[in-house]
């Protein structure tokens, strides 16, 4: 208590170099915050279009599709697998997978077809909100297409415009017929954005004269606090005789990506860290420099080493405590409000592009969680309390008779 | 040892090196203190007297010889026995006063013993009398830069003399005051002398200190010139 009691009347006293070093402390602790939240924030939106846009959590194909898509390789009976899932907490939409060539007007390019049932998809994932122009497929509604954006700028193709879609049938009969564009979708990732035709079930099924079964199937997890490896291996207990993947194992690339993304916030951190660590040793040693001949009197009058160093200590951990309260009090009004209100770059990104094949908002939404604010927190402490070895040391080692004569 | 004796000095020699030039701030020196005495070491700067100081204080060890005191060798002592040594047996008054300057004089005259785990009650009750006994129980709540020079060396006392050490090493104490502080701070150090037995050793080459001192012990270049009175 001695120490303590003395390390805070040490700082209390020494103002101006304990507001330069806290305030310091405070302006880096908050920017991290801030920098970690939108990071978060990012990594969050990156996955969400992941799994929301287009991959769902966890799929399942029959055993040899994904290594060589073939529209006869199907899920025998994907109405019965979906009500296995959903018993076993999750949602899931089954999904028709082919290829073929669209046309309208002079144009014409490959495009990968989706079938799928639109409400059931909607439950999966987020496409139908995620429309640039027209409206997502209506259920019920027939001859209706929804494009990916490149593909339609490629076709020169409006809402309302009609296209030509040529095929082979699963019954080896040359398939075409015509369709009219609902919509074009937003960035959505380079496969469907240049490429991807969506259109309901029973036109594929009529198209390309595919009777029952589905390539492959997209599952969320009802309970998103059960790991993702957890659910996948329920999903493949449950389901031998299938391929099942998380979109982790699907996109391993990416999950890399977002898994780097902590190491380049920790790579941040200890940049601006290092230059505050810098700062309060710098403070720190003044603040020993200054105060040799006290320092002396105390160790000659039985204050030992080790208490010194115990002073030196407390008076960097007192200050770093306030420096965190104040990044807390700044940097987490400035998250929260960037939560709600994004940080808009689409001055300088027009709409939604990609990064690594995934779409990317330019809207940055902050994320604020434990990690993004304990993190910073924690380095601070880390960083002032290595920073601080040395001037503790230092005075922890003085000769007390040089000490007294210090000038 | 004797057992009044307090302090023994047996052939102690301290050399500094400064570059390649050895300096003998003490030489060769014996030396005893006994219990109640009040000594002052006086001769010429460079004579030694600080260094004396020191070495008794356990501030300082010698290159040569050995420092008793309470029959104690110090040089056998580890650096943090010695840490405790000082605050338990040592008095310290500096030239320059040298209190905390973020304590309050009751605080500061306090130190010592929250440092020795004086239970809170005991310490309020024996820091207020000695404030008392130094005259600066009405300046209790007062920071030493809201003090006089007189005041603070006043307090620099009451701290040495606190947790009743074997003797209290007072270096230069009436260098920084005027002549009716340095007056009152010689007549509190008397009657604490006097009255409670405390044991003073001075370094002093001032006049009005040797005056008062009942043993004048007189150095030369390191060495013992003379050893006059033990009154």
């Amino acid at each position: 208590m001695l120490v303590l009691s003395l390390a805070w009347k040490n700082i209390r006293r020494y103002r101006h170099r304990t507001w330069v070093t806290i305030l310091a402390m405070a302006f880096a602790g908050a920017i991290m915050i801030f920098y970690a939240g939108l990071l978060e924030g990012w990594m969050q939106a990156m996955e969400t279009n992941v799994v929301s846009m287009e991959m769902g959590e966890v799929q399942m194909h029959a055993p040899g599709y994904r290594d060589d898509p073939d529209l006869y390789t199907r899920i025998p009976d994907p109405a019965a697998a979906l009500l296995r899932a959903e018993a076993a907490g999750f949602t899931g939409s089954a999904r028709l997978l082919g290829g073929g060539l669209a046309a309208a007007k002079e144009n014409s390019a490959g495009v990968a077809i989706r079938g799928i049932e639109p409400e059931v998809e909607a439950r999966v994932v987020r496409l139908h909100r995620h429309i640039k122009a027209g409206s997502w497929l209506v259920p019920g509604e027939r001859r209706g297409v929804v494009l990916g954006q490149q593909l339609a700028v490629i076709l020169d193709v409006r809402p309302g415009d009609e296209l030509v879609l040529v095929g082979q049938a699963a019954d080896g009969s040359m398939a075409n017929d015509l369709f009219t564009v609902r919509g074009i979708l937003k960035s959505v990732g380079q496969g469907i954005d240049r490429a991807g035709l969506f259109m309901p079930a029973a036109d594929f099924r009529d198209f390309f004269a595919l009777e029952a079964g589905a390539h492959e199937i997209v599952l969320l997890r009802a309970d998103p606090a059960l790991p993702l490896d957890t659910a996948t291996e329920t999903l493949a207990g449950l389901f031998p005789d299938l391929e099942v993947k998380s979109w982790r194992q699907l996109q391993p690339t990416l999950a890399r990506l977002l898994d780097l993304s902590d190491v380049s916030l920790a790579i941040m951190l200890l940049i601006i860290y290092a230059a505050v660590g810098m700062l309060t040793m710098n403070a720190m040693l003044m603040g020993v420099f200054e105060r040799i001949p006290m320092f002396g009197v105390m160790k000659a009058i039985g204050f030992s080493g080790v208490r010194l160093f115990g002073l030196v200590v407390w008076e960097t951990l007192l200050q770093i405590t306030l420096a965190s309260l104040l990044a807390l009090a700044a940097g987490l009004p400035v998250s929260f409000y960037f939560a709600k209100k994004p940080l808009d770059f689409s001055f300088l990104v027009k709409e939604s592009s990609t990064i690594a094949g995934v779409a990317f908002e330019p809207q940055w939404y902050c994320r604020v969680t434990p990690a993004s604010v304990l993190l910073p927190i924690l380095f601070l402490y880390i960083v002032g309390l290595v920073a601080i070895c040395y001037p503790a040391l230092k005075a922890a080692l003085l000769s007390p008779v040089r000490a007294i004569h210090h000038r | 040892m004797n057992e009044e004796q307090i302090v023994r000095l047996a052939g102690v020699s301290r050399v500094y090196r400064q570059g390649n030039v050895e300096v003998r701030a003490v030489d060769r020196l014996d030396l005893d203190i006994r219990a109640g005495e009040f000594s002052a070491l006086c001769g010429p700067s460079g004579s030694g007297k600080t260094t004396i100081l020191n070495m008794i204080g356990a501030l300082d060890a010698p290159t040569e010889g050995a420092v008793y005191l309470e029959g104690r060798n110090l040089a056998e002592l580890s650096r943090g026995a010695l840490s405790r040594f000082r605050r338990d047996r040592v008095g310290f008054v500096f030239q320059s006063y040298n209190l905390i300057p973020v304590l309050t004089a009751y605080e500061n005259a306090e130190f010592v013993l929250a440092l020795q785990n004086v239970p809170l009650a005991e310490r309020k009750e024996r820091v207020m009398a000695v404030l008392r006994e130094v005259g600066m129980a009405d300046y209790a709540d007062r920071r030493p830069d809201e003090l006089s020079g007189g005041q603070q060396q006043r307090v620099a006392i009451a701290r040495a003399v606190v947790s009743e050490p074997a003797i209290v090493l007072a270096d230069e104490p009436t260098a920084n005051v005027d002549s009716e502080a340095a007056a009152t701070i010689l007549d509190l150090m008397e009657q604490l002398n006097r009255d409670k037995g405390v044991t003073f050793l001075f370094s002093t080459h001032d006049q009005r200190v040797m005056d008062r001192a009942r043993r004048l012990i007189r150095l030369r270049d390191g060495r013992l010139a003379a050893d006059e009175g033990r009154k």
